[in-house]
């Protein structure tokens, strides 16, 4: 099995064609969901490790905390983003391309956890190197931003033939990216802490977990800037 | 129930407003059901709107009190009744002016068109639901909740009145009759206007009118491979293909009074619908206030707006 998702991966990686186009009986879709869990598993609980490189109690709890948050965090987002992508599809007139495109964007979501997971050694180093948590969280926000970025030329690939048979399709790309990325980060600050802050009690969301990422970052701003 | 979605279905992918659809000049949907439809969208949405009030804390008098749900079910209620009411005032003056100007529509075609509009608009207002909902309930800045509402309702509102415009470009080709090529459509006849009062009446039912331009979507139309060939070489079966709902087709155009009072209308629909949505106010519901029905009259949609905006530029939250 293990073998099997190494395998797999590096089809995602290569763009196979069972990884976007439906063959049946492949079980594609079983496949790459196995190697965005198995992935996104392990990256999260690199992630959640901090605190036993830093001696904090209950670090184990932490990193299975953070292990499962990183695959729910993505299946999430995509599930709550998925309703208007299909909408507009239809509404340009894509409808018939959806089931491909579909694909392709999954694909992508997985290919960004197998990049995630390759840079998990480089996370441990990082925590092995340096106990400062807000190290760490910058790391870790350099990490995923890297991951996104890979992820992105994954996604131009899957989409190339679809922009080739119709420009439409890079547009909605675009859209798709916003979406994405605006429930993505409220969903990440909700699921929050990944890392978990040495100083503090083990729990699966904050307690005061319920707001909003991007007022606290214009209340940020602003207190900065006029205060 | 079924047929009823497949019809909002053939209506969203396009097939229900393709040029061989609208062959009779008609638009062959069901008023009635499309109607039902939009009141299920809607309440939907309304429902992700009133969902800002759950799991939010709420003074101690108001403990227990069954407002939250109360909010939620009077949003249901709200968002159907404000497109419906913003039709309705709106849709009377519509009609009249489109009738003055010599419009061929007849009032119950029209009426099928603007209730097919408010049903792309509520299916994407109701694809976005899930979206606010989301933020609705993992959010306590009001301010936040209320402009992502009026930028998602913007965005669905601006699509409804695409696909209005453009159907009424695709009517334009059963009342204008063929357009043969693409040289052709520059001097291309009115959509609905038989009578144009600028050239008086006429025999055929075309009028031509030198001033009038194609109204354009964006650039995907021409962007499309297949729409850079004259139109005179594509089948219908493939102009059927390429034309999603929002598209505009090649060399129709609207006479230019009708395409004014539209322009005038669409404003108007979009102004009526958001001071509409200021009078029936609270959609949302601020947690920290019993349940009211209606608020009091006072200020406006947009002086309320830039407030919230200037609230939460302002680190308000």
């Amino acid at each position: 099995m293990r073998f099997a998702l190494l395998s797999w991966s590096d089809d995602v990686l290569r763009r196979a064609n069972w990884t976007n186009s439906p063959v049946p009986g492949s079980w594609s879709l079983a496949k790459l969901l196995a190697c965005l869990l198995g992935c996104g598993f392990f990256y999260g609980a690199t992630m959640g490790c901090f605190g036993g490189l830093a001696g904090a109690e209950q670090w184990p709890r932490q990193m299975l905390y953070s292990a499962v948050k990183v695959p729910l965090l993505l299946l999430v987002t995509f599930a709550i983003s998925l309703p208007s992508f299909f909408v507009f599809n239809t509404l340009v007139g894509l409808r018939s391309d959806f089931s491909v495109a579909l694909r392709s964007l999954f694909a992508t979501q997985v290919g960004f956890t197998i990049v995630l997971a390759s840079l998990a050694p480089l996370t441990l180093f990082w925590y092995a190197s340096s106990p400062h948590y807000r190290q760490a969280l910058l790391f870790n926000g350099v990490m995923f931003a890297a991951a996104s970025l890979s992820s992105q030329w994954l996604l131009r690939g899957y989409y190339a033939p679809l922009v080739a048979r119709n420009p439409r399709h890079r547009k909605l790309l675009w859209a798709w990216t916003g979406i994405y990325a605006l429930v993505a980060i409220q969903l990440a600050w909700l699921l929050r802490p990944f890392i978990g802050s040495p100083g503090r009690p083990v729990t699966f969301v904050r307690e005061e977990a319920w707001d909003n990422a991007y007022v606290m970052v214009l209340q940020l701003v602003w207190n900065t800037l006029f205060r | 129930m079924r047929d009823w979605l497949l019809q909002l279905d053939e209506l969203l992918r396009g097939e229900a407003t393709s040029e061989e659809r609208l062959g009779t000049g008609l638009l062959n949907v069901s008023a009635r059901n499309l109607a039902i439809l939009v009141v299920v969208l809607a309440a939907t949405y309304g429902l992700c709107m009133g969902s800002f009030s759950l799991l939010k804390e709420v003074p101690p008098e108001l403990v227990g009190s069954s407002g939250r749900i109360l909010q939620m079910l009077a949003s249901m209620v709200k968002v159907p009744a404000l497109f419906f009411l913003t039709l309705l005032v709106t849709f009377p003056s519509l009609y009249v002016f489109n009738a003055l100007v010599g419009s061929r529509l007849r009032l119950l075609n029209l009426l099928r068109l603007l209730i097919a509009s408010l049903a792309v608009n509520t299916s994407v207002l109701a694809s976005l639901g899930f979206i606010v909902a989301f933020f609705s309930i993992s959010t306590k800045s009001y301010s936040f909740v209320v402009l992502l509402n009026v930028l998602v309702f913007s965005v669905s509102g601006g699509l409804g009145l695409m696909f209005l415009l453009q159907t009424m470009h695709r009517m334009t080709a059963y009342f204008a009759g063929p357009v043969p090529t693409a040289e052709a459509s520059t001097l291309s006849a009115t959509a609905l206007s038989a009578n144009d009062p600028a050239t008086g009446p006429t025999t055929d039912e075309t009028v031509p009118t030198a001033d009038a331009t194609p109204l354009e979507l964006d650039d995907a139309t021409s962007a499309d491979a297949t729409a850079a060939a004259p139109i005179e070489d594509r089948t219908s079966n493939e102009l059927h293909k390429v034309l999603s709902p929002l598209d505009m087709p090649e060399g129709q155009v609207f006479a230019r009074h009708t395409r004014t009072v539209f322009r005038c209308w669409l404003v108007l629909f979009a102004m009526v619908g958001a001071q509409m949505g200021w009078v029936l106010r609270p959609f949302i519901g601020t947690p920290g206030e019993p349940f009211t029905l209606f608020r009091q009259r006072d200020s406006n949609f947009f002086s309320a707006v830039f407030s919230t905006l200037w609230n939460l530029l302002s680190g308000g939250g």
